[in-house]
């Protein structure tokens, strides 16, 4: 039987976050697979946790990776990483799918085009 | 007339005996001497007077004899009735005076024995009061039962005395039990308390982990906050009665940890501004203690501030280890408020008499840094409040545990991970610590008179540790050997925090033994030193290290296993011999069934065997 705890650090997470429980950019600005990319170094006397999300960050990194990464729950990931994008020192890539597919244009129009190729 | 003359001196000496026996009588004890004298003198004056009244009636009755004897025939009668008389005058007076003169003496006698005695037993009162007394209190405070403490007692002088004392050793004890038993109760239920606070909080932690919804959140990150200071004053009460206090934490926590630990635990902690760049952790065992004093520190700053000005915090590394300012901009102490807060902190009596029930922090800050060696000051801040100062002294802190040396827990791994990069700047020295530097003496070092062959004993064991580039150059044998022993060498041994070596979970002892042995190596071999012994080494026959090394750990491990601290010298006085017997060494091992040279090591011939 493991203790309760044991190996977890002591600060809560309400000292992570300073108390808040809302991000101050949204709450649509960071999704579970939004990429984020940091664009400063950490400096001295950072908290901890921003310098490491600045370290991991190097490279893009997907919002739950980090959260995996720092073993904090992702909406305190998210709190954190509002306030480095309120900053300006990271930035959110959000995965363009979505957006792909709505840009591409209707099947019906495509046909249209096809059958109107082939008339040609 | 002689007689009167001579019956004093019988008398007197009749009398003196009497006194003196009752004097004698009189010592050992003031009690039991009393009717001694009053009987020893009565008897003595009482014989003494008749003595003195028959000696003088002898004489009276002789010297009336003698005068009638000589008087004429007829003066005779008158002479006879004339000495009659006088005798008996004489008589009388002898003895009325012998009398008187014994009694005086023997009322002298008492009045001084009356003296003595009342010296005697205000000597034994003064005792009685000032070593009797507080000698039983003492062991009754000291945990004694009534009956240990006054079996323990020297003996009352009256049996007066017996029963006071019987009295005060039962009341004492009685108080002594219901304190007892109130802070074994109080004690017993701050730690149900904690226990219930410490669950509770992990509880919350995995609740925050499963809820990803904002509103859920908040509620959570309340009640943790609330969790949290319910712990504090447990936590407090643990403190004070003398119970263990709170967690202890498995690993050193850095020092933001610390400072976020410590301000999570207060109301307003949303008030202070920590102001640390400080990259040192504090010892796990220490940790929770200096968070508590922190924390009771700050709520003082924040209670005593108005709500809406903030507490700021820095930390200074100095020499003397770090130290912590909590400065607030409230209410300016006092000299005497300021004076009466050190001493609260730096009190050294143990009693709770001087706690008021509802200004707890101070004395639980005292006590803590009674325990742990903290030091701890106030004075007028520059914020225009007070300003209190907390040294911890150096061999609570320590350097960050490092990823490389491998937290037991992947799961926990992982934040350790992060922080560990970020507070382990490249720039540190690795060996910068105390707490965990690995001693050389741990390894049972080799007697004074093994120095030369200690170079001998460094080259092979790091010929073991460097086993990788002789690989290559003495082929597959050496490789095997190396791949064998590389994956039976222990990972980097840990040294708790009481210098002593640490049995990693899953691993033997006899594995921490012969890492113990190979630690003088990778401690005290600076790079030239590895240079120097990996040409040894390659002075010597790689077979003689191939025979000797996978028999000699395994038959070793054992030995040492058993033995303890022996096999380290006996493995110096070994490898010493066999650098210059390599060759003979090396026949031995290409032909095992060979007789062997008159040189073996106790290792080589179980291998023969």
């Amino acid at each position: 039987m493991t203790r309760p705890g044991r190996d977890e650090d002591p600060d809560r997470l309400y000292t992570v976050t300073g108390g808040r429980s809302r991000s101050v950019a949204g709450a649509d600005t960071f999704d579970l697979v939004t990429l984020v990319v940091s664009e400063s170094a950490p400096v001295r006397g950072m908290q901890s946790e921003h310098a490491a999300i600045l370290r991991i960050c190097r490279f893009p990194t997907a919002v739950v990776e980090l959260a995996s990464d720092l073993g904090l729950p992702v909406s305190v990931v998210r709190i954190l990483l509002g306030d480095l994008l309120a900053q300006g020192k990271i930035t959110a890539r959000h995965p363009r799918r979505a957006q792909t597919a709505d840009a591409l244009p209707d099947p019906d129009i495509l046909k249209q085009v096809l059958v109107g190729l082939r008339n040609i | 007339m002689t007689s009167p003359e001579i019956s004093p001196p019988p008398a007197a000496g009749a009398g003196r005996p009497a006194a003196g026996t009752g004097r004698t009588a009189a010592g050992p004890g003031t009690a039991t001497a009393a009717p001694g004298t009053g009987t020893g003198t009565g008897t003595g004056t009482g014989t003494g007077t008749a003595l003195a009244l028959l000696v003088s009636a002898a004489l009276a009755a002789a010297a009336c004899l003698a005068a009638v004897y000589a008087a004429d025939e007829s003066a005779r009668t008158a002479v006879a009735w004339g000495g009659g008389a006088a005798g008996v005058v004489l008589c009388v007076a002898v003895t009325v005076a012998a009398r008187a003169v014994l009694t005086g003496r023997r009322l002298r006698a008492a009045l001084a024995a009356g003296n003595a005695r009342a010296a005697e037993r205000e000597r034994a009162e003064t005792y009685f009061a000032d070593a009797v007394v507080p000698a039983v209190v003492d062991r009754l405070r000291r945990g004694g039962s009534a009956e240990t403490a006054l079996a323990e007692a020297p003996a009352a002088a009256s049996e007066t005395q017996r029963r006071v004392l019987v009295t005060l050793a039962r009341e004492v004890h009685k108080g002594e039990n219901m304190r007892a038993a109130a802070m074994s109760a109080c004690a017993n239920a701050a730690g149900r308390v904690q226990a219930l606070a410490t669950g509770m909080a992990a509880d919350l932690r995995e609740m925050e982990h499963r809820h990803a919804d904002e509103d859920v959140l908040a509620d959570l990150l309340h009640l943790d906050h609330r969790t949290a200071q319910a712990g504090r004053i447990a936590d407090s009460i643990a403190v004070l009665t003398g119970a263990r206090s709170g967690r202890r934490w498995a690993k050193p926590i850095v020092m933001e940890s610390i400072l976020r630990g410590a301000m999570g635990r207060i109301s307003g902690y949303q008030r202070v501004r920590l102001h640390s760049a400080s990259e040192v952790a504090i010892a796990g065992h220490a940790a929770e203690g200096v968070m508590h004093a922190l924390a009771e520190l700050m709520d003082n700053a924040a209670n005593f501030s108005p709500p809406t000005s903030e507490v700021h915090v820095y930390v200074e590394e100095v020499a003397a280890g770090v130290v912590i300012t909590i400065e607030d901009g409230g209410l300016v102490m006092g000299e005497v408020a300021l004076r009466r807060a050190q001493q609260a902190v730096s009190a050294e009596h143990n009693d709770l008499s001087t706690l008021s029930g509802t200004r707890l922090g101070l004395a639980v800050v005292g006590r803590l840094a009674r325990k742990h060696g903290l030091s701890v000051s106030f004075r007028p801040s520059a914020h225009g409040g007070t300003g209190v100062l907390v040294r911890v002294p150096r061999e609570l802190v320590t350097e960050p545990r490092r990823p490389e040396s491998g937290a037991p827990a992947p799961a926990a791994a992982a934040p350790a991970t992060s922080r560990g990069l970020l507070s382990a700047a490249p720039g540190t020295p690795p060996a910068g610590t105390h707490t965990r530097q690995p001693e050389p003496s741990t390894s049972g070092g080799p007697a004074p008179g093994h120095d030369g062959n200690e170079s001998a004993r460094t080259g092979e064991h790091e010929s073991a540790r460097t086993g990788e580039h002789e690989a290559a150059r003495t082929g597959e044998h050496e490789a095997a050997r190396t791949g064998e022993y590389a994956t039976a060498a222990p990972p980097p041994q840990e040294f708790g925090a009481s210098g002593l070596p640490k049995r990693r979970r899953g691993q033997t002892l006899a594995a921490v033994a012969r890492a113990s042995a190979s630690r003088p190596s990778a401690t005290g071999s600076s790079p030239d030193a590895t240079g120097q012994s990996a040409a040894l080494d390659r002075d010597r026959d790689p077979a003689a290290a191939r025979t000797k090394r996978p028999s000699g750990t395994r038959f070793g491990d054992f030995r040492r296993a058993v033995q303890g601290a022996a096999p380290s010298d006996e493995n110096a006085t070994e490898s010493g011999e066999e650098t210059p017997a390599s060759g003979a060494t090396g026949r031995h091992a290409t032909a095992p069934g060979a007789p062997s040279p008159a040189r073996s090591s106790p290792f080589s011939e179980d291998d023969t065997e």
